[in-house]
């Protein structure tokens, strides 16, 4: 017989303030379990009928026919003994999940390869820089020339030539300069020329809604800063 | 000897490349160095026309770089500046005539001879530009305040540093009122877009075309403000790059001068 020793028994039973607490191996054959419950139930007698019963598998990790055993159990000690109802403990978050959750919150950067191609200079007519994902320039873009990124274009001073951001098909992709007078931006596929640039120097952004380009001032609009935390882009 | 090559460029056709050429020329044969002009728009000649030169033609660049004259022979000296010497271009033949493997060459032996080679290139970014820039050191860029000459000029520039050469800026053909009443881009927007050291600023000025028929160099001329200017240009490429920069104002006012503002200190 597949009996437990004292000091590590494969089922125990201890009461709790509304009920019993069953901790059992589920390891075990589903027959050993039936006969050790009778055992440790049986002289408890009445006290057994309509009591809470929390069954607990300890440390074992959750598996596939957890269901299927915990009906079992359940049906054999309300049938045997008249128990009330049975439960199983709340599901405790796994520990890597609890470390993943605390990184989004608090740096989920730290371990980010940077796939920013940043460019100091001045991007002059007839030439072009293209970047994988985002490209951000100090400096300036000047009328004829040409920037182009699979993620967002940043121009960090004038923007004055032609930006494609977001290629070849990513619409959430933006395009921002602090002083923003394009002669044609794309955003993914979606293409806007002749943008009506804005007579005093202006930090705008060019974003990518129901299908048609929208430029708008950056700062005013502030569309990253109500997100609840950094996140990576 | 050993001169400097520079070439004077400007991406865009008829921007005033030819008339300074000529001016920067003879301004710097007036301050006593020797220099040759090299027109090097090969099939549309003109640098001799405006030095007034055209019936002294016998050999040209391409006959010179192909070895068929004597460096010498291709060399017409000015009729009235001394140490001025012009090499004409060819007038038959392409641009294709020439290589720059050929014009590096070439500019080695004037670099021999002269003080300042100064090459005339045409307008364009294909052949007749390589084969100008192929021996240069140094580029001078013309501008107009026009926005199709900006946007010439700023593609040239990038040219030009892709070959380690750091152009410097002349905007050609300001007309003082227009500038002032918001009409014509300033000299401060073009600079801003094209962020190179600005050498001067010429205005329009009638004598030129004056000049070009009469066949009297403008910097001879009295008070052409035009000839004036590219002779002060001439004196801050010849070294003395501490001489203000004169902005060209309407009549009555006085000119102001920017200094050191655009870094010519450097
Ligand atoms: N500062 C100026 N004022 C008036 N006319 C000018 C001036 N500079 C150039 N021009 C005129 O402009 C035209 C083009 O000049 P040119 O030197 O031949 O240009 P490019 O060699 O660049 O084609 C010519 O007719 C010339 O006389
Ligand atoms: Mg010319």
């Amino acid at each position: 017989m597949n009996t437990a020793s004292s000091d590590n028994p494969s089922v125990r039973l201890t009461g709790m303030a509304d009920g019993l607490r069953v901790v059992l191996d589920p390891k075990q054959p589903i027959d050993f379990l039936q006969s050790e419950l009778n055992r440790l139930f049986k002289p408890l007698g009445h006290l057994a009928i309509n009591t809470r019963v929390l069954l607990d598998y300890g440390e074992a990790e959750e598996w596939e026919g957890a269901e299927e055993m915990t009906a079992a159990l359940e049906g054999f000690l309300k049938e045997s003994f008249g128990v009330g109802t049975v439960v199983r403990p709340p599901k405790k978050r796994r520990e890597v999940e609890e470390i993943l959750r605390h990184r989004d919150m608090d740096r989920s950067w730290q371990n980010h390869r940077s796939d920013v191609l940043m460019l100091t200079g001045r991007v002059r007519s007839g030439q072009k820089v293209t970047a994988r994902k985002h490209l951000l320039i100090l400096g300036d873009v000047n009328p004829g020339g040409e920037v182009v990124a699979g993620g967002d274009i940043l121009v960090i001073g004038t923007l004055s030539g032609t930006a494609a951001a977001g290629q070849p098909d990513r619409e959430d992709a933006i395009v921002l300069s602090l002083d923003f007078r394009p002669t044609q931006v794309q955003i993914g596929t979606i293409v806007a020329a002749g943008l009506p640039s804005s007579p005093t120097k202006q930090t705008e952004y060019a974003y990518v809604e129901d299908n048609t380009i929208v430029v708008e001032d950056y700062l005013e609009a502030d569309p990253f800063g109500r997100l609840p935390w950094p996140e990576v882009r | 000897m050993s001169g400097k090559i520079i070439v004077i460029t400007s991406g865009k056709g008829g921007v005033g490349k030819t008339t300074a050429t000529a001016c920067l020329g003879a301004s710097l044969a007036l301050l006593g160095k020797r220099v040759v002009v090299v027109d090097m728009d090969i099939g549309l000649r003109n640098l001799d026309v405006v030095m007034g030169l055209e019936n002294r033609i016998v050999f040209n660049v391409v006959d010179a770089v192909k070895g068929k004259c004597k460096l010498a022979q291709a060399a017409i000296k000015d009729r009235r500046i001394d140490k001025l010497y012009l090499i004409p271009a060819s007038q038959s033949d392409n641009k294709n005539a020439l290589v720059p493997e050929d014009m590096v060459r070439f500019g080695e032996k004037l670099k021999q001879e002269f003080d300042y080679v100064l090459m005339d290139c045409p307008a364009g970014i294909e052949r007749g530009f390589d084969n100008s820039v192929a021996a240069a050191s140094e580029a001078v860029v013309i501008c107009t305040p026009e926005v199709a000459s900006v946007r010439d000029a700023d593609r040239v520039i990038g040219l030009l540093y892709a070959r380690s050469i750091t152009p410097k800026l002349i905007v050609n053909r300001i007309v003082p009122h227009m500038v002032e009443k918001g009409d014509m881009l300033s000299h401060e927007d073009i600079v801003d877009v094209l962020s190179i050291d600005l050498i001067g600023l010429v205005e329009m000025d009638d004598q030129v075309v004056v000049s070009t028929n009469t066949g009297i160099p403008l910097v001879l001329q009295k008070d052409s403000r035009a000839g004036e200017a590219f002779k002060r240009i001439a004196r801050r490429m010849d070294g003395n790059t501490d001489l203000p920069i004169q902005i060209p104002q309407t009549s009555g006012k006085f000119w102001k001068k920017i200094g050191t503002k655009f870094g010519l200190g450097r």
